[in-house]
């Protein structure tokens, strides 16, 4: 192998050498378009908050103040809140991932006679919904207000993921299950010896995803858990503070009888929730992207 | 175990190289046709622990999913919260006519969300893929990790401060865009982007690019890490350059999670969105830019007339259902991924 | 090793948020129910305080607002000496429509709400009429004939008017509502002339732009702004009201002679308006961006100090005149003019009135489990000592009382008292709940400090004062025409009052949803117009299609009621 590479490296590296030019002057120009705005919203977050109201900052703070970082950490139940959203983050991935994945795999099984009106069950249900007052009232009844679970169990199951685990496992070859059968194994032992341990990437992105959707919530919160103080998320304590002034709604004529000139949130404290909220992403990242970037073999398997 | 494999006819995945008289490899996949097996009892018996285990998430769907589509009976009702769906009064497909035929503006309104959703899909597709592939072809690990971590991080950035960069760039009044083009001698003056509808769809088209690309891109690349090396290998046997390998094994290798994630996204073209246009819109462009979320905020949940947005998302509703049935079977024509 | 270290961690995550959920969804249960509860059975779990019980209350407001932190503490102060305090929460995230929607099909509700038409018809709310004797500042708070007005159908009172209330002569200072705000160094270049005009203001910018087109770092001036995003579109459409010298109505004109009502859109006075806006986008004075930029953008531009003038309200700029003021340009700051179409006309843009037809309020829902302790509630909140603490803060702390006895503030209490997190753990307004405005009840300060006469002067720039005086004033109001408006002999005033609470039910609210839309559109094109007649006329014939006399009937009906309520009788047709 090693020398088979060298001998096309020889015989095409002019080629190869403009080829690489190209694609590592696409990927700067997108890097650099792409990175702007976190820079700028870095740059804004940590620059004084009247400041800011003049625009004009764009990589580097004007002038520079931590107080919005202040404003932000220094909110009461900040920590109440970054204690429940963990919690909901590492049980709601974990949960929906494994039984995602499990119903991924029966319905990935290309023999099972029910495969297409479940498949079909399971995909409608991302395009119809009942609307926000009927779903408010379902959960409702069956006890989910001021309660942990509300952030995990209506969300269980997502068509979306379903699919595109369903579709990785699809791409196995079918002469794994096969053999596995003929040595006995019933669906259950196929699935967690065999099948999980080869779906490495693809759970490694839906976990992301999953962690990612559970981090950024807050309409549940809101919805369900707004008087429950020990139970709020992160994502909903910066709502409220974010919200103190808000773009989309409001009456001018009241507004001057109440003088909303007196709460003030400003670009530069929503920049800064903005980065604290990516911050735990961006750390847990690297440990995920270990399945994205290098490969991975489908153990010695011969057609 | 045998007489199993005896009655039915197999599904198997071939991977089959031809090498052309040129020296290039093309790569193909078969897929023969799908397998029909018959529902007996005795087939049924065979595959229980599969039933058993399906029968809990069949509950959960029809209870989490379908259950609250109840609702649906607002659209024909006026309703009132106070009221609830039981003696709120009963004024049958009133709402729909309010939307289709007493006011001509919400077809106008329907077409600015379908070209927006086009766009969109277009758009998105193009650069996610282009960038997983482009970045597959990174080999090394530094940088290619570099990469990746920046461009997935607008994702995380809320759609009110990428509107606002995004105007600011574009801005008449010193914006980089502008400053840029005028240099370049493109443009002699600035113009102010905004102001043109031509303009508007693929404005927005350009944002939900900027933001999402990194996120989108992150599926395929997970994809591609699927992809047997033994194919890239065999093609560097036979003579192949960088390129022909990418367009012949890697894009082949993800077409599945391609046409999976293209027939989803089919199905939500009507939901091109709230947000960004709501941000970006103004009274120039309003009448490319308004969608039908937009359009059932103003006259339906700000007036408090619920009715009228369960009527919008039943429309949405059976299009897109319309729609995925269209584009399913489309797929299976073609012999390729599908929903179902 | 590492993998299996990983799956134990997990699992221990997952069986720890088990019981952690369990547990929660007990205890929160347990708050749940309290929290609603107003009695004071649970007590012992606020402050500490174990000597008076301290009931807990809850409110919900439907509008932006700050949440304070559990051991705020005046809030805290103040709950020792009424024994009750009440925890506000506001709206996040969703349209009030939406969040008022969701309370009432769940059917539960706070303590307190805001009064909205679909909690009346929900049957949310108490009536409190029956009580009101019991609460001498409740009721002595509004007059018999404004109580009457608030009457619903079946003759209930529903709720509590928290504003606009005026204790004994207002205070105002700044203007709160819209004018004509120039930069003063406009002023003072041309001499501080008088300028009452349209023509004449646009004159006077054209000129000083002429001769002074940059700032000081080169970058240009920008002589007129307009702000028209998403529902500030009031500074691009309202003008046509006020430059004819009609009072801040809202939506329509009502004239006091012949009670009749009047569309402000189409009149004269509104086409001269637009053409001169118009004229002056041809020319350059008027912003090329305004009808694109959005708030954020707004903000950006006034707060370089670049423009000269504009048509607002004084709250949505006040954060950058602050930052106008911190970067020390001089001249920037702006004064209110109160522009007419023509010179030598009134103007109304400043009226004081307290309105005869209240409507709306501060409610008490069926949720509430000790209606008079919410209503105990609310008039200790209206006891002078508890208003001082409102408003002002803690002596000493917050605001310092002079020999004269008159309050005053120092720079670092001043500083304080804009800082978010100070509001949030110190500072208690319950902004809300029912509050005077004008004078305080020991009858020698102001309500609040911003409008205590001594602050006011203080916080003002040289320039202005420079200004000011030039033109004989002493406040920013005083630059403009005083005029009072009696609720008695106008008590439809101010129409957008009820104008805010019509829905797409009623043929005429469709039809205003309509015409606001069509507004939108037009507007901004009919001032950048090529061919300005041809645009207006475009204009006129889409707000035509939105049938606006169906709005106008429904609100001159409107004003014929509200002066029924009042006077008693209605005027004939």
């Amino acid at each position: 192998m090693e020398v088979r590479y060298k001998k096309s490296r020889k015989r095409f590296s002019l080629k190869n050498f403009i080829y690489s030019i190209t694609i590592g002057l696409i990927l700067a120009s997108f890097v650099i378009v792409t990175i702007y705005p976190i820079l700028n919203t870095l740059a804004v977050s940590f620059n004084d908050a009247i400041d800011a109201l003049r625009g004009g900052i764009y990589l580097w703070p004007r002038k520079w103040s931590l107080n919005n970082y202040s404003t932000v950490l220094h909110k009461e139940s900040m920590m109440t809140g970054l204690y429940i959203s963990v919690l909901r983050t590492l049980a709601g991935t974990v949960l929906q991932l494994a039984v995602t994945a499990l119903i991924s795999f029966v319905l990935s099984r290309k023999n099972f006679i029910f495969a297409k009106p479940i498949s079909i069950l399971f995909v409608l249900t991302m395009y119809v919904n009942g609307g926000l007052i009927p779903t408010f009232l379902l959960n409702k009844e069956l006890g989910f207000t001021n309660s942990f679970w509300v952030y995990i169990i209506p969300g269980l199951v997502s068509a979306f993921n379903m699919l595109v685990i369903r579709t990785y496992m699809n791409g196995l070859p079918d002469s794994l299950e096969e053999s596995a059968m003929m040595d006995g194994a019933g669906y259950f032992t196929i699935f967690m010896r065999i099948i999980v341990p080869l779906c490495k990437p693809v759970f490694a992105t839906i976990a992301l995803f999953i962690a990612v959707g559970q981090w950024n919530s807050w309409f549940d919160t809101m919805l369900y858990n707004r008087m429950a103080d020990n139970l709020t998320t992160l994502q909903y304590e910066l709502m409220k503070l974010l919200s103190s002034v808000s773009q989309l709604s409001g009456d001018a004529n009241t507004a001057s009888i109440t003088g909303a000139a007196a709460q003030v949130t400003t670009t530069s404290v929503r920049a800064a929730a903005t980065i604290l909220t990516c911050l735990p992403i961006v750390a847990l990242y690297p440990f995920l992207q270990r399945y994205f970037v290098t490969g991975l073999t489908i153990g010695g398997v011969k057609e | 175990m045998d007489s199993r494999i005896a009655t039915a006819t197999c599904i198997i995945f071939k991977e089959s190289m031809v090498i052309s008289m040129t020296g290039v490899k093309r790569i193909k996949a078969e897929k023969v046709k799908a397998v029909k097996v018959k529902i007996t009892w005795k087939e049924i018996k065979k595959q229980k622990e599969l039933i058993l285990l399906s029968i809990p998430f069949v509950a959960y769907v029809l209870l989490f999913s379908y259950a609250p589509l109840i609702g649906w009976v607002m659209a024909f009702q006026k309703y009132k919260p106070a009221l609830g769906f039981f003696h709120s009064k009963f004024v049958g497909l009133d709402k729909f006519k309010f939307l289709f035929v007493d006011n001509a503006d919400f077809l106008r309104v329907i077409r600015n969300t379908l070209a927006m959703g086009i766009i969109n899909l277009v758009l998105s597709f193009a650069f996610a893929i282009a960038f997983a592939l482009l970045l597959n072809e990174v080999v090394h690990r530094a940088p290619k990790k570099f990469v990746q971590t920046v461009s997935y991080l607008p994702h995380f950035l809320s759609m009110i401060i990428v509107c606002g960069i995004l105007q600011d760039a574009l801005s008449i009044d010193h914006g980089i865009v502008n400053d840029i083009l005028v240099k370049l001698h493109i443009l002699k003056d600035p113009i102010n982007f905004f102001t043109y509808k031509s303009l508007f769809w693929w404005i927005v088209g350009f944002a939900n690019v900027w933001k999402e690309t990194g996120w989108n891109s992150i599926i395929y690349l997970a994809a591609i890490t699927a992809i047997n090396p033994d194919l890239y290998e065999a093609a560097s046997i036979d003579g192949a350059g960088r390129l022909r390998k990418m367009w012949n094994i890697t894009l082949p290798g993800i077409k599945p999670t391609i046409f999976i994630l293209l027939l989803i996204n089919i199905g939500n073209v009507l939901n091109s969105g709230f947000e960004i246009q709501y941000l970006l819109t103004n009274g120039l462009v309003q009448s490319v830019s308004q969608t039908i979320d937009i359009y059932v905020l103003k006259f339906g949940i700000s007036q408090c007339d619920y009715s009228l947005g369960t009527a919008a998302g039943i429309f949405k509703s059976i299009v897109s259902i319309i729609l995925i049935f269209l584009a399913n079977s489309a797929a299976k024509t073609a012999g390729e991924e599908r929903l179902f | 090793m590492k993998k299996r270290f990983i799956a134990i961690m997990m699992c221990i995550a997952m069986v720890s948020s088990l019981f952690i959920g369990c547990g929660k969804n007990n205890s929160s249960n347990d708050n749940g129910a309290s929290d609603s509860n107003g009695t004071s059975t649970n007590g012992a779990d606020s402050s500490g305080d174990s000597s008076k019980k301290i009931k807990e209350f809850t409110a919900f407001f439907d509008r932006q607002g700050i949440e304070l932190n559990d051991n705020n503490e005046i809030q805290q102060l103040i709950a020792e000496k009424i024994g009750a305090k009440c925890k506000e929460t506001w709206l996040t995230g969703q349209t009030a429509e939406e969040a008022v929607g969701m309370l009432i099909a769940s059917g539960e509700y706070p303590d307190f709400i805001n009064w909205t038409p679909q909690l009346q018809d929900a049957g949310a709310l108490v009536p409190i009429d029956e009580y009101l004797d019991k609460y001498p500042n409740i009721k002595n708070f509004w007059s018999e004939s404004q109580w009457n007005s608030l009457k619903q159908e079946d003759g209930h009172i529903y709720s509590i008017p928290q504003f606009g209330n005026i204790n004994q002569k207002l205070m105002d200072t700044t203007q709160g509502g819209e004018a004509f705000w120039v930069q003063t160094r406009v002023l003072k270049w041309a001499g501080y002339p008088v300028v009452e005009s349209l023509d004449q203001l646009f004159k006077l910018l054209e000129d000083y732009y002429a001769a002074n087109p940059t700032m000081a770092d080169g970058s240009s001036v920008i002589p007129f702004e307009v702000l028209c995003y998403d529902w500030y579109y009031f500074c691009l459409e309202n003008p046509p009201q006020f430059l004819d010298g009609w009072p801040n109505n809202g939506r329509c004109i009502v004239d006091p002679a012949t009670y009749k009502v009047a569309d402000y859109n189409i009149t004269n006075t509104a086409q001269r308006y637009f053409k001169k806006l118009n004229e002056e986008y041809k020319k350059g004075i008027v912003d090329p961006e305004f009808m694109t930029m959005n708030h954020d953008q707004f903000l950006e531009k006034i707060s370089s100090g670049r423009v000269l003038c504009m048509v607002e309200q004084k709250w949505d700029f006040q954060t950058a005149e602050d930052a106008i003021k911190t970067q020390k340009l001089d001249g920037c700051t702006y004064v209110p003019l109160g522009i007419t179409i023509d010179p030598g006309m009134k103007e109304m843009y400043y009226a004081a009135n307290e309105a005869a037809v209240l409507s709306g309020g501060l409610s008490i829902t069926t949720s509430c489990k000790d209606i008079e302790g919410a209503l105990q509630f609310i008039n200790d909140l209206l006891d002078p000592e508890i208003i001082t603490l409102r408003s002002w803060g803690v002596k000493d702390t917050d605001y310092k009382v002079g020999d004269d006895g008159l309050f005053y503030r120092e720079q670092t209490m001043r500083d304080n008292a804009v800082n978010a997190d100070y509001k949030a753990s110190h500072l208690c307004t319950y902004s809300y709940f029912p509050n005077y405005t004008g004078m305080n009840p020991d009858g020698k300060n102001a309500m609040t400090p911003d409008t205590q006469p001594s602050e006011f002067f203080a916080a003002l720039t040289t320039d202005v004062q420079e200004c000011l005086t030039a033109y004989g004033a002493k406040t920013y109001v005083d630059m403009l025409d005083y005029n009072e408006i009696d609720g008695y002999e106008q008590p439809w005033y101010p129409m957008w009052s009820f104008v805010g609470e019509m829905t797409t039910d009623t043929p005429g609210g469709l039809a205003w949803t309509k015409m606001e839309e069509t507004k939108k559109q037009y507007l901004p094109q009919v001032v950048i117009a090529d061919d300005f007649d041809s645009s207006w006329n475009k204009y006129l014939d889409a707000y035509k299609a939105c049938k606006p006399e169906d709005f106008f009937a429904e609100v001159q009906t409107a004003v014929y009621d509200r002066i029924e309520l009042v006077q008693g009788k209605r005027p004939t047709e």
